[in-house]
């Protein structure tokens, strides 16, 4: 065996390579602070390899990519953990690569002779934000859309070439399959080679100036490069990884209903990691606007890239540079933030429980109203409200009349406005979250409190406000009064304005009614 | 010799910087878009009738477009809306395009302030259009609208 190697060593010269790569000396005092570069090379070979399986069955094309991220989160085995894991690693990667930076910043390290391995870290800085912002369009959800709407407008505040920039982006007129593609090729054939030439780079310069060590030199044995750091940066890895893949495992991260430019009341909000610069943009007015899109980060990036030549002193102690680390300390707790603030202003998107009117209409849908003709078996598909593409008024007129839509198959079901509102109010629920599952009792209740009392009753956030609140009405009115209430209000109120629902209810609907609304509390 | 050997030097950092030329001649041609011409007809938006007593008509129209090897239908969305006082012609009735001058999100009419809103960077319009406050440079963009007599539909410009 040990010819083998022999021979392989002389014809490749592999044993002064490892020797080269894993036995470098470093400056003694070299500790954990210097594992930020190592655990970000762990990132991103993670984001390599899990952005490579997902390529596996990713289509970039708006028809196919939606239901392409949606097959590999519920069809692919362990695909809901490859995206997870990519989505988390994306964050992982920023949030090493801007402590790597602060920890470059506050031991000094970018000065001379490093200068040109700061100026190679900041464009790399830079690479890893790319992958982000093009990666992010890639699932075709409304988020992706809508984000990238904001990107593309946002470049063409660019000085002189805005509307080529755009252009350049979006690959023809409008966010489409051209810009689709275009970025796809970007994320997985233009960043990745760039990306691994800038950190070969990166790497060569880091070991032809050697590391830079504790701000002020130790004296002392120095360590080799393995198995000592080689161990610290294992570990930090490993403990890393493992948060990554515990948050991986809560489930893939969410994908929105699929790309729809006409979608009102769609609250568009960038990754967490751009919310800075979102939130930034809201205090420049008008032609102002440059100055917060292209002027102050283009400043911050100016200022940065220069550091190593405005503090050309020597010396790198902290005392002698406090002007500078001050300056450092503001911009990042700046940038915190304005995050903080991007998403404390992030309004509630539709979510917690479905309401009332939310739960009659899924109930008509799974009952026979709908399903009928929408099962497996019958004349159309199930409805996934999540492809249901048609305008509203088609749907209004589609609920009205199913007979408008496909003549002479079948007579309408009966049904009344309210249903249909509350069938509307469902199908434009569904498309933004995970279907709940009703019990048979909830939902017929449900459909009976849209159809009479939802008009004139606010209940949760829905409902007309003629007359009172039902919303905690359990706390104020028995099971029994709700009875004596529904049936003949008169006879509890004389002067009120509600009528009685003695004939048009009958009285096991009111007892149902009742004992629902006792619970409202 | 020495002269020969400059020479030479010369030419092929010059036949690479040809080839590099070439290339990158080539891939401008293909990575920069071709600009399509963009062609403004009348469409119809809504019936005259349609619009609600109170408060602007979100109107989407739709039309196939190509994109790319794809057809889609791009949807466009605009207010409709007939004002006491308008500011330009069109019988009173106004058109407003719903993307917002900002960034271009969609803003939305908010029926409790009379304003419409954008949920992006909050800009706020008034009802006719004008910046009240909020980040937009501008107004919102005013489409040329105008009755069609025979069918009393509005008609939107784009």
């Amino acid at each position: 065996m040990r010819a083998v190697f022999d021979w392989l060593d002389h014809r490749t010269g592999f044993r002064d390579l490892r020797h080269h790569l894993f036995d470098e000396p470093l400056p003694p005092g070299t500790g954990w602070a210097f594992t930020l570069g190592s655990l970000l090379l762990f990132g991103l070979t993670l984001q390599v390899l899990t952005g490579t399986l997902l390529a596996l069955f990713y289509a970039p094309t708006p028809d196919h990519a939606w239901d392409s991220v949606r097959y590999i989160t519920n069809d692919v085995r362990g695909g809901f953990l490859l995206r997870g894991l990519h989505h988390w690693g994306a964050s992982l990667v920023v949030v090493t690569a801007v402590l790597h930076l602060a920890r470059v910043v506050l031991f000094g390290s970018y000065k001379a002779p490093r200068e040109m391995n700061w100026v190679v870290g900041l464009v790399l800085l830079h690479v890893i934000l790319a992958f982000g912002l093009t990666g992010y369009l890639l699932p075709w959800d409304q988020r992706a859309y809508w984000a990238t709407v904001v990107t593309i407008n946002i470049s063409k505040l660019t000085p002189l070439a805005g509307e080529f920039v755009a252009d350049l982006l979006r690959g023809g007129s409008d966010i489409g399959a051209l810009t689709l593609t275009r970025w796809y090729a970007v994320h997985v054939l233009v960043l990745p080679p760039t990306l691994f030439g800038l950190t070969a780079l990166h790497l060569y310069l880091m070991r032809r100036h050697g590391i830079s060590g504790p701000i002020t030199p130790r004296s002392g044995l120095s360590e080799t490069f393995f198995p000592y750091q080689a161990a610290r940066d294992l570990t930090v890895a490993i403990v890393v990884g493992a948060a990554l893949a515990i948050l991986a495992w809560q489930g893939a991260p969410a994908l929105e209903p699929p790309a729809d430019p006409s979608a009102s009341g769609y609250i568009p909000r960038p990754e967490w990691y751009f919310l800075g610069l979102f939130q930034l943009l809201k205090y420049f007015p008008g032609r102002l606007e440059v100055v917060g899109a292209i002027v102050i980060p283009g400043a911050v990036m100016t200022v940065l890239c220069l550091l190593p030549w405005i503090d050309r002193a020597r010396s790198r102690g902290l005392q002698e540079r406090r002007w500078l680390l001050t300056g450092l300390a503001a911009g990042i707790a700046a940038l915190c933030t304005l995050t903080v603030m991007g998403a404390m202003d992030t309004p509630a998107q539709a979510d917690g429980e479905w309401n009332v009117r939310e739960q009659a209409g899924l109930a008509l849908m799974s009952d026979t109203t709908c399903t009928s003709c929408h099962r497996a078996t019958a004349m159309s598909a199930p409805i996934d409200p999540l492809r249901v593409s048609q305008p509203r008024d088609w749907l209004v007129g589609h609920l009205q009349d199913p007979q408008m839509i496909a003549p002479g198959l079948r007579v309408a079901p009966p049904s009344n406005q309210y249903d249909h509102e509350a069938i509307l109010a469902a199908l434009a629920r569904g498309r933004s979250g995970s279907i709940p599952e009703l019990g048979l009792d909830d939902g017929a209740v449900a459909v009976l409190f849209n159809r009479n009392c939802l008009r004139c009753h606010v209940m949760g956030p829905v409902g007309g406000a003629e007359g009172p609140a039902l919303t905690t009405i359990g706390a104020t009115l028995t099971e029994a009064s709700l009875v004596r209430q529904i049936t003949t209000p008169l006879g509890v109120k004389p002067d009120g304005a509600m009528p009685a629902f003695a004939g048009k209810l009958t009285a096991d609907e009111i007892a149902r009614l009742a004992s629902w609304l006792a619970t409202r509390r | 010799m020495e002269q020969r050997r400059f020479f030479l030097v010369r030419m092929v950092t010059a036949a690479a910087a040809l080839i590099g030329a070439s290339l990158g001649v080539l891939v401008a041609a293909v990575a920069i878009p071709r600009r399509r011409t963009v062609v403004r007809r009348w469409r119809a938006a809504a019936s005259m009738f349609d619009l609600p007593p109170s408060g602007p008509l979100v109107a989407t129209l739709t039309e196939r477009q190509a994109d790319g090897w794809n057809e889609t239908r791009k949807q466009t969305v605009v207010f409709l809306d007939k004002l006491e006082t308008p500011d330009g012609g069109g019988d009173g009735y106004q058109a407003l395009s719903a993307t917002c001058t900002h960034l271009g999100c969609r803003v939305a009419w908010n029926a409790d302030e009379l304003h419409y809103k954008c949920p992006c960077h909050g800009g706020v319009f008034d009802r006719q259009g004008h910046v009240v406050s909020g980040p937009p440079p501008r107004g919102l963009e005013r489409l040329s609208v105008r009755v069609n007599p025979e069918t009393a539909e509005l008609e939107v410009e784009l």
